[in-house]
């Protein structure tokens, strides 16, 4: 794959972008109700600026779920390698699992995963 | 078209290196500094796994070092937005101007 | 393996083990009051502390991450015994407090984190103990949860350990780059000194730099002790300090030795500026956390000295000094938290005529800024006079003659702290305050190991004994 053929790409890659909207322009009677112009088409309509202040629980809830989310990503390497190692995996899997656990338990006692 | 070599992935983990120390020097609210810290640690991951792939492919070792960096980082940025909640509670603000009681 | 395992990892474990009592009681259904939680921790970790003397075997464990002998040993111990003395401390003022039990399991984690630290083998090791020892330590610098002072301290804290963290693993990133280990045995045999090799050297230098807050990164450490809690503070100026030189040392002294010659002049250039700036701050102040901070920053300057004499005499006189340093400063720090819990005054004016109401706790706080300042009787002057000796071997008098100067300059502000408490008048000096046990109790093991320490010579002879690099 040469210098030629990424220009190409680049070039099929405008004529997707560009070419979609303008088709949609030509042939898409314009419909103008208010409707369109929300965020969402469906539901609920939406009240209010988006720019407000968001109640801090939300941070709570996202710290908690970041640690317990990315302590996972150590499942990876361990998926990997359970079944050469065997029974040791397993235990230590376990023993890291645990801790997690107390982890949550201690969050739970604290009342983090109540909603105020 | 040239071969990607590992120079080419260095040189863009400096300029990340260097865009979060600038970020982090310049930028005065503190959710925008503690993501300066993380552009910082993500080139140090760049590095880690360029230098493992390219020239010593065989072992792991860097790889291990950037998943213990990326827990790390999540660690350290989950306390770090606790202590920024709890200075809102009484600063009412997340700028670091506002937060000058300590001087000299 | 097996037993080995066990009592290889020991101080380890046993912190452990405490940590996850503390949790389980936490987590436990029965509401326990503060004062029997902190007799059954200060009890555990006596117990802790007591234990660490014994079974102590050198050995290798995991792929050499973790490797210990009898010097890491006699280190873990030290740290282990400035940890109990500062619990001690600490209760008057942990006594009212909402969150003792995640007070001690944080301060614990930090300590455990150390501990991996200074046992590390491998740089990943070493990494993940510094990181577990230094982000518990922001959260539990954000401890005096209603005041402003100590959440700013806090963001300061984590803001800059973590920019710290981020130069000394590019400097990782690098070596590994450049050596393609990241196993310290292995890693001393590839250093060279190739440009690449010296530039991630220097990143890492810088790391290390910030967190002993040696001069060009020591901004930090004013403002993050003087807003803390001063448990906290002494702490961090202690024992986080403490592990982090010894792991200086024996990084510079066993990894980096074939790099020596740059080490030593960074070495030299960072001790001269830590003193001065260190020295001609700390004349300024007022407050007394934030004096003893610029203290403790001079103080670094000469451990560097020390550091750099890179022998046999310089590893031992570090840890020697770290010793001395966690008894003098922790009297001192003692003194302050008694009166700052009962009466919330931290300046040096509030301190005038204090030997009129407070005879015994004026006492120890100028016996301990006499070893800190290095007066002979005490053991602080024993201290800097190794910590000289060994940087004098390295034949650079220009050091240690700007070493002496600093040490006048020194004498200079311990001195005035010791004349508005003796000699100053004051209509409304501090009132009388009441000693409870536990607190007098550390007092005493402080006054006891500044006055022992130097009068005993087997101490240092000991320390100089486990030392078998050289």
């Amino acid at each position: 794959m040469g210098a030629s053929s990424l220009i190409v790409l680049f070039f099929a890659a405008i004529a997707f972008s560009v070419g979609g909207i303008s088709i949609a322009k030509i042939f898409v009677k314009g419909v103008k109700n208010p409707q369109k112009g929300q965020a969402y088409e469906c539901g609920i309509p939406a009240t209010g600026s988006p720019w407000h202040q968001f109640n801090v629980g939300y941070y709570l809830f996202a710290l908690i779920f970041l640690i317990f989310d990315v302590e996972l990503v150590f499942m990876y390497p361990w998926a990997v390698v359970v079944k050469q190692t065997g029974l040791t995996a397993l235990i230590e899997i376990l023993i890291f699992i645990f801790i997690l656990f107390m982890g949550f338990l201690y969050a739970h006692k604290k009342g983090a995963l109540k909603w105020m | 078209m040239s071969e990607i070599t590992v120079t080419h992935i260095l040189f863009v983990s400096t300029a990340l290196f260097f865009t979060g120390m600038y970020g982090l020097f310049t930028r005065r609210n503190m959710i925008t500094m503690l993501m300066s810290v993380e552009l910082i640690l993500n080139s140090v991951n760049i590095n880690f796994v360029a230098f493992n792939k390219y020239l010593y492919p065989g072992k792991l070792d860097g790889v291990f070092f950037t998943i213990f960096v990326i827990t790390i980082a999540a660690a350290e940025a989950a306390v770090a937005i606790a202590i920024i909640i709890n200075l809102y509670r009484s600063h009412h603000s997340i700028d670091v101007e506002d937060a000058s009681e300590l001087k000299y | 393996m097996g037993i080995d395992f066990l009592i290889l990892m020991k101080h380890e474990w046993l912190l452990i083990a405490i940590i996850f009592i503390l949790l389980f009681i936490k987590v436990g259904s029965k509401e326990w009051k503060n004062e029997s939680i902190l007799n059954l921790i200060n009890i555990l970790l006596l117990f802790n502390c007591i234990v660490g003397f014994f079974w102590n075997e050198g050995g290798i464990l995991f792929n050499e991450m973790f490797k210990t002998d009898a010097l890491i040993a006699a280190e873990k111990n030290i740290l282990n015994l400035g940890t109990y003395i500062i619990s001690l401390q600490s209760y008057s003022w942990l006594k009212n407090h909402k969150h003792v039990l995640e007070f001690y399991m944080l301060l614990l984690s930090t300590l455990a984190g150390m501990f991996f630290m200074i046992s590390a083998g491998n740089l990943l090791m070493f990494y993940l103990g510094l990181e577990l020892s230094s982000i518990p330590l922001a959260a539990i610098a954000n401890f005096d949860l209603e005041k402003r002072k100590s959440s700013e301290a806090a963001f300061k804290f984590i803001i800059s350990s973590a920019f710290s963290s981020g130069l000394l693993l590019f400097g990782i990133s690098l070596m590994y780059g450049a050596t393609g280990t990241i196993i310290f045995s292995e890693l001393s045999q590839q250093l060279n000194g190739s440009p690449l090799q010296i530039f991630a050297f220097i990143l890492l230098i810088a790391g290390f730099a910030f967190k002993i807050s040696a001069v060009p990164f020591h901004l930090w450490t004013a403002d993050v002790y003087e807003g803390a809690p001063v448990a906290v503070t002494s702490y961090l100026s202690v024992i986080s300090k403490g592990a982090v030189l010894f792991v200086f040392v024996s990084v510079l002294y066993e990894v980096f030795k074939p790099l020596a010659e740059t080490w030593y002049n960074v070495l030299f250039l960072l001790s001269v500026l830590t003193m001065i700036i260190g020295n001609l701050f700390a004349i300024r102040q007022n407050n007394l956390k934030r004096f003893l901070a610029f203290s403790s920053i001079a103080q670094v300057g000469f451990i560097l000295i020390g550091i750099s004499g890179n022998s046999q005499t310089g590893a031992a006189s570090v840890v020697y000094f770290v010793l001395i340093y966690i008894f003098s400063n922790l009297g001192a720090f003692g003194v302050i938290s008694l009166v700052s819990a009962l009466t919330g005054k931290e300046n040096i004016d509030d301190y005038k005529a204090f030997y009129k109401t407070n005879k015994l706790l004026s006492w120890v706080l100028a016996i301990s800024l006499f070893s800190l300042a290095g007066i002979p009787p005490t053991a602080g002057f024993f201290g800097k006079f190794f910590l000289l000796m060994a940087g004098a071997g390295q034949g650079n008098y220009l050091l240690i003659t700007i070493a002496a100067l600093n040490m006048i300059v020194s004498l200079y502000y311990y001195l005035k702290v010791v004349k508005a408490i003796f000699m100053d008048t004051n209509e409304t000096p501090i009132e009388k305050i009441t000693i409870p046990s536990l607190p007098k109790l550390a007092l005493f093991i402080c006054m006891a190991g500044i006055v022992l320490t130097g009068l005993m010579s087997y101490v240092y002879e000991y320390i100089f004994s486990l030392i078998s690099a050289f």
